[in-house]
């Protein structure tokens, strides 16, 4: 249900940017989200949906790239994907360690119509 | 020149940087008072007050506790902690909100006297998703685990795990009783965030209190130093 805060801080922030670009719309809000941040795309657009009509990013196209937590074995070198029941590695069950991929929260970028 | 052109603009900024910026404003005001603060993040019933009334008694007299309480509605917490000893307390309802924001921590602080605090704990909401993306302007983040939760928390709740400073398991004397298999519990939290400190604590019998509090009392030197 944080996604009714995420989306109002985000609306905020691209007006801003779209007042700072001198842009009379905003076309395309480009956001990469991890999977680790419990962040659901379909309440995120529900919300983007309710809260933009009226606003510079109205009728815009909210996309976002969903990046999946990875882990890497020291044992093996090998980066894989934790199985959903732990974060041992699948060929010698060494813990692995969670690297960044899965953490994102970000605006990457706007596509703008001056 | 084309004046419907469309162009894209890279921004690459996190979600909740107006969020970020009000925490580093409430940050410099508590550095300044020289007040160590921590996030209290747990779910619902995981203790988070009642590790709050242990840590005051457990302090005693070497250091005092402020406490924010954010809860969905009701002020019976600040009551409890303010009869246990805290130095001041304040609520925070959030009419519904399922976190505390740092907007809802600038306008607390404008009411909670920091006088005579040396830490501040700011019990969050219970829920061990939506608070982690909100700096506060804390100084560590603490998660607080019952373990009749169960030793899974860690693999359904990831990102909490990753953010905390210091992670508290509390209700260790039902430990026997709920199954808790405390090597999936250690082994994923290596994971995510190898190194962070782990207390065992009960706050029912006392058990472990003062290895918390130890600890805690080493954070306050560098933020006393600050203000």
């Amino acid at each position: 249900m944080h996604e009714l805060s995420v989306m109002s801080h985000l609306l905020e922030r691209v007006e801003s940017h779209a007042e700072r670009l001198g842009a009379s719309k905003v076309v395309t809000i480009n956001l990469v989200i991890g999977d680790r941040t419990s962040i659901v795309d379909d309440s995120l657009l529900f919300y983007f949906d309710m809260m933009t009509p009226g606003t510079v990013a109205e009728g815009a196209s909210l996309k976002v790239r969903r990046t999946q937590t990875r882990c890497h074995c020291s044992t093996c070198e090998q980066d894989f994907q934790p199985d959903g029941y732990g974060y041992r590695c699948p060929a010698c069950a060494t813990i692995g360690e969670v690297m960044n991929d899965g953490s994102e929260f970000l605006i990457e970028s706007l596509e703008v119509r001056q | 020149m084309n004046v419907d052109s469309v162009r894209i603009v890279n921004i690459v900024e996190s979600l909740l940087v107006s969020n970020d910026d009000a925490a580093d404003v409430n940050r410099s005001r508590l550095e300044a008072a020289g007040v160590l603060t921590i996030n209290l993040m747990s779910s619902p019933g995981a203790g988070k007050t009642s590790l709050i009334l242990r840590t005051i008694e457990s302090l005693g007299e070497r250091a005092r506790l402020g406490v924010i309480e954010g809860d969905i509605a009701g002020s019976i917490d600040t009551e409890k902690v303010l009869a246990g000893g805290a130095s001041d307390a304040i609520q925070i309802n959030t009419g519904g909100n399922c976190h505390l924001e740092a907007n809802m921590v600038h306008r607390a602080l404008d009411d909670l006297d920091l006088t005579g605090c040396d830490v501040l704990i700011i019990e969050n909401v219970g829920n061990l998703v939506c608070p982690t993306h909100w700096a506060l302007g804390e100084h560590l983040k603490l998660c607080l685990v019952g373990a009749s939760e169960g030793h899974d928390k860690p693999i359904k709740y990831p990102n909490i795990f990753e953010v905390s400073d210091v992670i508290v398991l509390n209700k260790i004397d039902l430990i026997d009783y709920v199954d808790f298999d405390r090597a999936i519990f250690y082994d994923s939290i290596q994971a995510l965030n190898p190194g962070v400190p782990i207390f065992e604590v009960s706050c029912r019998t006392g058990q472990g209190l003062d290895a918390w509090t130890n600890w805690l009392v080493e954070q306050l030197a560098p933020v006393r130093m600050e203000g």
